[in-house]
């Protein structure tokens, strides 16, 4: 990413570039941290700055956004956004509750599951935002407490999420700057993630799994919903279910095909757009195409806009090469340090903090210690490591993750609020349980 | 003529704490819809309507912002929401107000009176002093209707 | 455009020409969303391997798409300022109610706001203002209408971000917004103010309202259609620096998406300052779903459509055929440029044909003695094809916006009706510019 070619001025406003650059850069991660203005208006505002200052041009700024990364996340949010009109989600919800037979705890575990896998292969906030109102009728119908649920699924959502190329943006903007593919995740990092979910499960029965109880009548009531009501359209479910398996089915040979992610999923996106608005009038397709570009959520997209400028931004000077030095400095450039360092620090951090600018930070950042591990391949571990910190860290508060805000507002919403200091109490030493998990996983598969 | 002259100043108005029993019995026996709340010194809380029973009646999954759009796969029976009623009967209507309905001022303009009825589909909208936030009167969409006969003849 | 380092066999040459007829024909057939087609179309060249993913990337003139969007989310927040409705009553005060007056300002009003700003977003604010006023004066609103069907094209042509075809020229080309202004703008004043004198003929002198009628007008209180001083004053402030910016960009070293986005950002930015996150969240959102979307992305596919065509070497045969043609005499060729975008962009959305004819006149440069000499036929495609899309009710957007509001209004402008009166008078157009061209350029 540090682009050799391009010319830095000397001197802006009386600084040294990189001085210019890493102010304007650290202003802007604690004006993100502040939550005092959106997101988006922060990372466009700084990227702007980057080239009012001259440390980039327009080009240069173009060049550093990951269009990859962009593509991908707008195709799959629109594809998500037309399956979530078919009621799949719900149907899938209820669906799983009655195959064991409405028991509270079976609910809870089968519940987790759907939300897992959804969140593997689609939007975490798309899956919970639609899978938790069902919970919270099932609940309310059995008379059981809401909150370990909620706490369950945004668990599984974020576990669920780390197994995937597509199942997490710390996922995709590794897998895009990267090259990896769909499949190098899943055969790196599912195996840990099916073990962290099992594991997670345990603490959760036996902190509140073991009592919760519902009476037959309560359980009747579920029992008695009608899943396949839930489907709305059952046409439209049929074409989504087919463009999502071509979509994943090209993510699993785009190698072979000589495809990249973001023209798989925007391809599958403009399939499925064609194939809901065909063949209406022309009034009506424009509805529906604007009411799905409507949902892709753009303030996330130009989040990321922004950021990648700044970030390319900080990288052209070099600073973030000369951070790289001093990493390996530190770990004295021992693989099996710098991997820990990176796993447990990336963990921590995205508990607190958003991860995705700190992941578009630490992606150059460790794309420049390739000359000491002997080449990109030497680098495998440590992008495992950011890729289980980054996703796994965001379980371990409520603000960690988009998901579990999402889920937080769900939870007041139904006047069950899930406190900040009570969900951390039990939330962070089981994240830091997942992470345990993933050290003894690199060591012994790769280091 | 603005919104002064077409309200209603003796509006039947309920308190916070009354409760949702009481606001029932309203409705039903005078066939209104809308209810304004106002506190002790005559200010405007916001509005228990048919709708604030409606909301009441229903599980909160499904009333919740961003809660279940569809519910056909559910097989309640009209006992049980019933029962969910009665059991809500004795909380006072203070927590089941809506807010953010639109509301007009003494001198709101009439052909802005008639756009917000037609544009939010309501029959009536509470008269708020700009300062104050005294309730000053209600105007139903009858009172304007007079009006508007009376002027042709 | 074209990339020496792509493959370009015979075989793909003939994949991405019929792939491109096809996309064109299924956009002319209105039968499927443009931005579906635009998008489809793109996937398939990259998944048939005209294309790969990198060189669709670099085949997309973000530059455009940062201006369009930036300028987009700017307008979108302006427009809840009542500006435009302000100006409307303002103007139509200014010349006492007087109808064929009213004509002629709301008219100024909508080709110096379609010059600055968006089209569609201007007659769709300026539009029903209009509406209400020949309803009070009791009035026909044909006239009205027509009229600023006109003036919102002829307007746009004058500067850099008044319509796409001038954004995706400037910004293909590197000519600055003042580059604009200077070669564009003296030709608009005269074909506006021409372009009045037939609608005076057939309408204005008849155009009569009762005094009583003109009071009412005139009792509008034009300052109650501002319905948030704060938000107008920050949306002037931020318009301001942002035409600031473009006059001054080439001094400032900046390019206009910069421009745009950053002023884009910053307006959020002081409207939001000091309310909560999740009131930010809704009016940022609010301002990104204004955004054309379907536009935006229609221009993304189209964009690699093209550079797929263009990287197989197509349009460099074809821009040597029409050279051939003419006889690589300019002049002959700024007239065919001018005059077949014209008619054209009258039947046909411009923007697919702009697209194509940019890196097509590109490729000229040679024959003409680089691309200095090429100045004239990027005057001719921008006249060309914003003015023609006045010749009839499909010819661009904003006609079709004035046409939704007439036939809600009861008083739908029809098609045969439109073109009788609105071809000649564009064709009119299209000779002041023919004119323009040989007596400045040629």
């Amino acid at each position: 990413m540090h682009g050799s070619g391009e010319a830095l001025p000397s001197i802006i406003f009386g600084l040294n570039p990189m001085v210019f650059a890493a102010i304007l850069f650290i202003l802007t991660y604690a004006v993100i941290m502040t939550e005092k203005i959106n997101r988006a208006i922060v990372a466009l505002l700084a990227a702007g700055l980057m080239i009012l200052g001259g440390v980039l041009n327009q080009e240069a700024a173009i060049r550093g956004v990951d269009f990859n990364t962009i593509g991908l996340l707008i195709g799959m949010m629109v594809i998500v956004a037309i399956t979530r009109q078919s009621g799949i989600f719900q149907f899938l919800a209820i669906w799983s509750a009655k195959k064991v037979n409405a028991s509270p705890w079976g609910i809870l575990v089968m519940l987790s599951l759907v939300t897992a896998v959804t969140s593997a292969l689609l939007d975490n906030v798309t899956t919970v935002l639609l899978i938790v109102p069902v919970a919270l009728l099932i609940t309310e119908e059995l008379k059981v407490s809401a909150y370990p649920y909620l706490f369950s699924m945004i668990f599984s959502s974020n576990i669920g999420g780390t197994a995937t190329l597509i199942g997490d943006p710390p996922n995709i903007m590794i897998g895009s700057a990267l090259g990896l593919t769909f499949n190098d995740f899943v055969l790196n990092l599912a195996p840990i993630v099916v073990v962290a979910m099992a594991v997670t499960l345990i603490p959760i029965y036996l902190i509140w799994g073991r009592r919760l109880k519902a009476a037959d009548e309560d359980r009747q009531r579920v029992m008695a919903f009608n899943e396949r009501e839930a489907i709305t359209d059952p046409l439209l479910l049929k074409k989504c279910l087919a463009v999502i398996t071509t979509v994943i089915l090209g993510f699993v040979f785009a190698h072979s095909l000589g495809l990249e992610a973001a023209t798989v999923a925007m391809t599958g996106a403009a399939v499925l757009l064609l194939l809901q608005c065909w063949p209406l009038d022309a009034e009506h397709q424009s509805k529906r195409v604007l009411q799905a570009f409507n949902e892709v959520e753009w303030i996330t997209i130009f989040f990321f806009v922004g950021l990648f400028i700044a970030v390319h931004g900080l990288d052209s000077t070099g600073l973030l090469e000369l951070l790289a030095e001093r990493v390996l400095h530190l770990t004295g450039g021992d693989p099996t340090a710098t991997t820990m360092t990176i796993l447990w620090s990336s963990a921590v951090l995205s508990a607190f903090v958003d991860n995705i600018p700190f992941v578009a930070t630490m992606i150059p950042l460790i794309k420049s210690m390739a000359g000491t591990f002997g080449g990109p391949e030497g680098l495998m571990p440590l992008w495992w490591a950011l890729s289980l910190g980054a996703c796994l860290g965001g379980n371990g508060t409520l603000i960690g993750a988009s998901a579990n805000l999402v889920v937080a507002g769900f939870a007041e919403r139904a006047g069950q609020p899930i406190r900040f200091t009570r969900f951390l109490l039990i939330a962070f030493p089981l994240m830091l349980l997942s992470i345990a998990l993933a050290t003894v996983y690199l060591y012994w598969r790769y280091l | 003529m603005t919104a002064q002259n077409l309200m209603n100043p003796n509006p039947v108005t309920l308190r916070p704490t009354d409760t949702v029993a009481t606001a029932a019995t309203h409705i039903l026996t005078h066939r209104l819809r809308h209810l304004p709340v106002v506190d002790d010194q005559g200010r405007y809380l916001g509005t228990f309507s048919i709708y604030s029973l409606l909301r009441l009646t229903l599980p909160k999954a499904v009333i919740m912002e961003e809660g279940l759009r569809d519910v056909s796969f559910t097989t309640e029976t009209i006992d049980g929401l019933a029962r969910r009623l009665r059991e809500r009967g004795s909380e006072p209507v203070g927590q089941w107000l809506s807010q953010d309905d639109p509301v007009m001022h003494p001198d709101t303009p009439t052909m802005e009176v008639m756009l917000l009825m037609l544009r939010g589909r309501t029959t009536s909208v509470p008269v708020v002093d700009q300062h104050s936030n005294r309730l000053e009167g209600i105007i139903a969409f009858w009172d304007v209707l007079e009006k508007l006969l009376v002027e042709t003849r | 455009m074209h990339d020496s380092g792509e493959i370009a066999s015979a075989g793909s040459m003939w994949l991405a020409a019929v792939l491109f007829v096809i996309t064109y024909a299924v956009v002319m057939s209105e039968r499927v969303n443009r931005a579906i087609v635009a998008l489809v179309a793109a996937g398939l060249m990259i998944i048939l391997g005209v294309l790969n993913q990198e060189a669709a990337i670099r085949g997309i003139d973000f530059n455009t798409i940062g201006l369009l969007t930036g300028m987009m989310v700017i307008v979108a927040i302006t427009r809840q300022s009542g500006v435009f409705q302000f100006l409307a009553i303002w103007s139509a005060k200014k010349v006492n109610a007087n109808p064929w007056g009213i004509l002629v300002m709301i008219s100024l009003v909508t080709a110096v706001t379609s010059a600055f700003l968006d089209n569609v977003t201007t007659v769709l604010l300026v539009v029903p203002v209009t509406l209400l006023i020949t309803e009070e004066l009791k009035v026909n609103p044909y006239p009205y209408l027509f009229s600023m069907i006109f003036s919102s094209n002829i307007g746009g042509t004058a500067t850099l971000i008044g319509d796409p075809p001038n954004i995706m020229i400037g910004s293909a080309t590197g000519l600055t917004f003042n580059d604009f202004g200077y070669h564009l703008a003296p030709v608009i004043l005269v074909i506006m103010a021409v372009t009045l004198l037939p609608i005076y003929l057939i309408w204005g002198r008849k155009l009569k309202a009762t005094v009583e009628d003109r009071q009412r007008v005139m009792q509008f209180n034009e300052f109650e259609a501002i319905t948030d001083w704060r938000l107008l004053k920050q949306c002037l402030s931020v318009i301001g620096l942002v035409v600031f910016g473009f006059i001054f960009a080439k001094w400032l070293r900046l390019e206009a998406a910069t421009i745009a986005i950053f002023g884009a950002a910053a307006l959020l930015l002081l409207v939001n300052l000091g309310k909560s996150a999740d009131e930010q969240s809704k009016h940022v959102l609010a301002a990104f779903n204004e955004v054309e979307w379907i536009t935006i992305f229609f221009f993304v596919g189209l964009f690699i459509v093209v550079h797929g065509v263009d990287s197989t070497g197509l349009l460099k045969v074809l821009a040597e055929k029409m050279i051939a043609l003419t006889g690589g005499n300019l002049s002959a060729t700024a007239v065919i440029i001018l005059w077949s975008s014209a008619i054209l962009s009258a039947i046909i959305d411009n923007i697919p044909f702009v697209a194509t004819m940019i890196p097509l006149i590109k490729a000229m440069a040679p024959s003409f003695g680089g691309p200095e000499g090429l100045m004239p036929l990027w005057w001719a495609l921008s006249l060309g094809a914003c003015l023609g899309g006045n010749g009839t009710l499909i010819g661009a957007s904003a006609n079709l916006v004035v046409a939704g509001f007439a036939e809600r209004a009861g008083q739908p402008i029809r098609f045969m009706q439109y073109t009788l009166m609105a071809f000649p008078i564009m064709l009119l157009s299209i000779a002041i510019s023919t004119v323009y061209l040989f007596w400045r350029y040629l």
